[in-house]
């Protein structure tokens, strides 16, 4: 486990709430709209302070991951209020201990952003997805209009210290890792999207 | 008018007044700084300096209530930009423009470019694509 990236989420997890107030106001309608898709067992990455519990359908039987145990701390009560069963537990998504082809669906909440190699991170999520299951991700990335772009390649130098990268080109990280693209919906410009993928049937 | 128009309204106002505020100041700090006869270039890199200190700042402060993408992506490009543009404008000039003039076209720039995002935004909303076949 990458002990450093730990420690940057832990110290994220104390502020982290406040920081994304606006934000979980803001694309909840979007996130509603992604994680209604969910079903079968689940695996969520990187649960932070478990904010996007709300949005899950009930009933579902869930596994949510986070690689800071302080946000999992801070998840907790969240996890319990949720109508059906939601464990949590501390993991590198870059070395998970799932067997192949153990979910059926995976979902991402602003997470390849903060994995250090996002294509092994895929690849792992890959692995553990059944044939044919589906990967939902609410993520940003680097944006494809050029002074937008730039800007982001900027901000992700001071970003990067205290959170995520901010030019991640997502999308076709998921293509390289193998899956395939359902669907890609902005969310807010071209930097916030919803997408939708999944593992080849065979 | 319902809660969440209400506070889709609150947020929209939010950003708007999120960007005036970062144009305002960007372009007080670069007029503080950069007047007629400073080298254009020196200008408008100071400009961009300036302008992108002042953006992660005010950004900073405003991501709990507005959101990180909704306060860094239209904050990015008035500071930085912005920024430019300004200094430009103050080392072309033959007379340094007085301070409340300097402010107000700071403070237009970014509502301007707010409402460019917004339209920009717009367009994107529902593109959907499939790229896969």
């Amino acid at each position: 486990m990458d002990l450093s990236l730990q420690a940057k989420w832990n110290r994220t997890s104390r502020t982290y709430g406040l920081m994304t107030w606006g934000e979980e106001h803001r694309f909840a309608s979007a996130k509603h709209e992604l994680f209604a898709k969910m079903k079968g067992r689940c695996l969520m990455v990187a649960a932070g302070t478990g904010a996007d519990f709300r949005f899950f359908p009930p009933d579902l039987v869930i596994t949510a991951l986070d690689i800071s145990p302080g946000m999992i701390e801070r998840a907790r009560g969240r996890a319990a209020d949720y109508r059906g069963a939601l464990a949590l537990q501390v993991m590198d998504v870059q070395e998970l201990t799932f067997p192949d082809a153990f979910f059926d669906t995976v979902v991402t909440s602003c997470t390849l952003c903060s994995v250090p190699d996002p294509l092994r991170g895929l690849r792992e999520l890959y692995r553990c997805l059944k044939p044919g299951g589906q990967l939902l991700m609410f993520e940003h990335v680097r944006s494809r209009v050029g002074p937008i772009a730039v800007l982001q390649d900027l901000m992700t130098l001071v970003s990067r210290r205290i959170g995520p990268d901010m030019n991640r080109d997502t999308v076709s990280n998921v293509l390289r890792a193998g899956f395939e693209l359902d669907r890609e919906t902005n969310v807010y410009v071209d930097v916030v999207k919803a997408i939708q993928a999944r593992r080849p049937a065979s | 008018m319902n809660g969440k128009m209400i506070e889709e309204a609150l947020f929209a106002a939010g950003d708007y007044f999120g960007g005036a505020l970062l144009g305002g100041i960007t372009a007080a700090v670069v007029r503080g700084l950069v007047g007629p006869g400073t080298d254009m270039v020196v200008a408008m890199l100071y400009g961009m300096g300036i302008g992108m200190v002042v953006h992660l700042a005010i950004g900073l402060a405003l991501t709990p209530l507005l959101g990180m993408f909704h306060a860094m992506i239209p904050g990015s490009l008035i500071g930085m930009y912005g920024g430019m543009f300004f200094g430009m404008r103050d080392s072309m000039q033959t007379h340094a423009s007085s301070l409340h003039h300097a402010i107000g076209v700071g403070v237009a720039f970014g509502i301007v470019t707010i409402a460019s995002i917004k339209l920009y935004d717009c367009a994107l909303r529902s593109t959907t694509t499939k790229p896969t076949p």
